[in-house]
C-alpha cells in the first residue's frame, strides 16, 4: 500500500535552514560529521509530542522568515527557540502543535528567544535516506540546505485528535548561563591556573559560531603543543595554540589535533545551540558518579 | 601495548596508549576495535578511531562499567595489518601544486628530491577523519615536516595532496586548508552514490605514483589499482 504524500513548499527560505535528524552515527569510520540537530532536547521533544520516532527528520532553522505551505492535512510541533508564528496570517499564541488543513500557510516571525527553531513533522519529512540518516551534509547528502522554491515531501495523515492535550514549549531550561560539562581527555594536560581561570570565568560567544562550532570572546593563555589526531564529538571544547576555545558542534570532523578540554553534557550542548552571538556563558564541571 | 582506560563521563571514556603512532601500534588498536565492536555490539553507541587513542561511547552507564570489569582481564594480541597497496596516481606539475616551490626552498630540497621524497615511501591509513574520506597517514619522510600555513586557503581543489606538520594527506574534495598544496591525483576519494562510501581501509597502505599532466588531465579511472593483496 503506498502512503500518500503530502507537499510542502518552501516559499521563503531564509539562510541556514536545513533538514535534521539525529545524525549519522554510522558516518564517523569514514570521516563523516555526526550532523544532526544542534538543540537535540528540543528536537527530541517536538518529535515525542508528534508520537514520532526518535529519528524522524525535522526542519531546522536559524533565522526568522520561514513561509511554508502545506497541500494536504498533518499534525506539526514547533520546538526550539521561541518565535513569533502565523497560521494563514492569523497569529499563534500557542504555536507548540498546530493541525495543519490542505493549503495552509505557516510563516515564522521574529525569534524571541533561542536561536534554532525546530519544525518536526507528523511522520518526519521524507527524504533519501545516507547511512541511517537524513541529516543534510554538504558532499554526503544531494543538498547541505534548504532553499527558497524547494519541495519537501511528508505523509499525509487524516485529522485526528488523538495527540491529546495541548502542550505548551518552555525557553527556561536553556536561558541560564551555566553549561554542563565533563573534564576532556586532555584537562590533565592544562596548569592549575588553566584549569581554575576555565572553571570560574564568564565566557561570551564570539560572531564565529555556526554548526561545526562555536569560538568563544575570551582567551586562554595557553602554551600546550599540538597532540596526535585522536577523535572529537559534537560537545568536544578544544583549546588552540592562540589560546582560543572552539566548541564543536554537529557538524565538526570526527578528529582534531587541539587539545580536548572539556566534553559537554547532552543538555549542555543543547543548551548552548540555543545561545547567541554575545551571550554569557559558564562552564559547571560535572563528578562522573558511579553507575547507577 | 596494553592500553589503559580514562574515564571522562558515566557513558563514555578511551583506551589510551602513551606510545608514538606507529604500524605496532595500530596492529594494536585494530585488534581492540574488532574485539570491542564484536563482542559489545548490544552496548555500544559508537567507536572513534585517532592516533593514539579509541573513544567508546556507551549506551548507558552500566554498559560502560561491565567493559571496564572485562577491559582488566583483556590482553589482545596485536592484529596483522593487511598487505593491500593502492596506487594513488599524482601530479605534480606546478600548476597543481602551488605551494611546491615555497616548500623545497624552506626545506633547501630541488623539486626532484622533494617529489621522490613524497612518492617514495609506502604510507599507512590509520583512519579517516577532518573530512568525509580525509586519510590520516603514517610514513611522511621528516625532512618534508613543515608548520601548517598561518592564513590557510579558502578553498582548497579536490584531489590536492598536502603536507601539514608531520603529515601528508588529500584532499577528498573542496575544503578551507592550512597544508602546502604539492600536487593533485585525479581520483575519487569519496562517494557518497557508493553504499561504503571510501574505497581503502585502515591498515592498509598508499604509494603515490607520479604523473605527467597530460596523464592527468585524460585519466578517466576514478578508483586506484591494487597492487598487492
Amino acid at each position: 500500500m503506498s502512503q500518500l504524500l503530502g507537499k510542502a513548499v518552501l516559499l521563503r527560505c531564509p539562510a541556514g535552514t536545513s533538514l535534521q535528524d539525529e545524525g549519522r552515527l554510522a558516518g564517523a569510520q569514514f570521516g563523516i560529521p555526526t550532523s544532526g540537530a544542534m538543540d537535540q532536547k528540543s528536537f527530541q521533544w517536538a518529535n515525542h509530542i508528534l508520537h514520532n520516532s526518535s529519528n524522524a527528520v525535522a526542519l531546522e532553522m536559524a533565522q526568522p522568515g520561514l513561509r511554508i505551505q502545506f497541500d494536504q492535512a498533518c499534525q506539526i510541533a514547533l520546538a526550539g527557540a521561541q518565535v513569533a508564528v502565523s497560521l494563514n496570517q492569523t497569529p499563534l499564541s500557542n504555536s507548540t502543535l498546530i493541525s495543519i488543513a490542505a493549503g495552509d500557510l505557516l510563516e515564522i516571525g521574529a525569534f524571541l528567544t533561542g536561536s534554532r527553531l525546530y519544525l518536526c513533522i507528523q511522520g518526519g519529512f521524507q527524504v533519501e535516506r545516507y547511512l541511517g540518516s537524513g541529516s543534510d551534509f554538504e558532499s554526503v547528502t544531494s543538498s547541505s540546505k534548504r532553499s527558497t522554491q524547494e519541495v519537501l515531501s511528508y505523509l499525509a495523515i487524516p485529522q485526528s485528535n488523538s495527540l491529546g492535550a495541548k502542550p505548551k514549549w518552555e525557553t527556561t531550561w536553556f536561558e541560564s548561563p551555566e553549561i554542563e560539562a565533563y573534564r576532556g581527555a586532555d584537562w590533565p594536560l592544562l596548569s592549575s591556573a588553566q584549569q581554575e581561570l576555565i572553571q570560574s570565568s564568564i565566557f561570551h560567544l564570539s560572531k564565529y559560531s555556526n554548526r561545526m562550532g562555536i569560538q568563544l570572546e575570551e582567551l586562554v593563555p595557553n602554551q600546550l603543543e599540538d597532540l596526535p589526531t585522536n577523535p572529537v564529538f559534537p560537545g568536544t571544547v578544544q583549546l588552540t595554540p592562540g589560546g582560543k576555545i572552539i566548541v564543536l558542534m554537529r557538524d565538526a570532523g570526527v578528529t582534531g589535533g587541539y587539545p580536548r578540554i572539556l566534553y559537554l553534557t547532552e543538555e549542555g550542548l543543547s543548551k548552548l545551540a540555543q545561545k547567541r552571538v554575545g551571550d554569557p556563558i559558564r562552564f559547571q564541571l560535572m563528578e562522573i558518579t558511579p553507575a547507577g | 601495548m596494553i592500553p589503559h582506560y580514562q574515564l571522562l563521563s558515566p557513558t563514555f571514556g578511551e583506551l589510551v596508549w602513551d606510545q608514538h603512532p606507529t604500524d605496532e601500534l595500530l596492529g594494536y588498536q585494530l585488534a581492540y576495535l574488532t574485539y570491542i565492536q564484536l563482542n559489545f555490539s548490544d552496548t555500544l553507541e559508537e567507536a572513534r578511531q585517532g592516533f593514539t587513542r579509541i573513544s567508546l561511547v556507551w549506551k548507558n552507564p552500566k554498559n560502560q562499567q561491565e567493559f571496564l570489569a572485562q577491559l582488566k582481564d583483556l590482553k589482545l594480541p596485536p592484529m596483522e595489518l593487511s598487505t593491500t597497496i593502492w596506487q594513488v596516481p599524482v601530479c605534480y606539475d606546478p600548476e597543481y601544486g602551488q605551494d611546491q616551490n615555497s616548500l623545497a626552498e624552506s626545506k633547501n630540497l630541488s623539486l626532484t628530491e622533494l617529489i621522490q621524497l613524497h612518492s617514495e615511501p609506502l604510507y599507512r591509513i590509520h583512519f579517516f577523519g577532518f573530512l568525509p574520506g580525509f586519510f590520516y597517514l603514517n610514513g611522511l619522510s621528516p625532512k618534508l615536516h613543515i608548520p601548517r600555513k598561518s592564513v590557510p586557503l579558502l578553498a582548497v581543489p579536490p584531489g590536492s595532496v598536502a603536507i601539514g606538520g608531520s603529515q601528508t594527506g588529500i584532499y577528498p574534495m573542496q575544503s578551507p586548508g592550512g597544508w602546502h598544496i604539492i600536487g593533485r591525483s585525479p581520483l575519487t576519494f569519496f562517494d557518497s552514490k557508493q553504499p561504503i562510501p571510501v574505497w581503502a581501509k585502515p591498515g592498509e597502505q598508499i604509494e603515490f605514483v607520479p604523473i605527467s599532466a597530460a596523464q592527468f588531465q585524460n585519466w578517466k579511472e576514478p578508483y586506484p589499482k591494487l597492487l598487492r593483496k
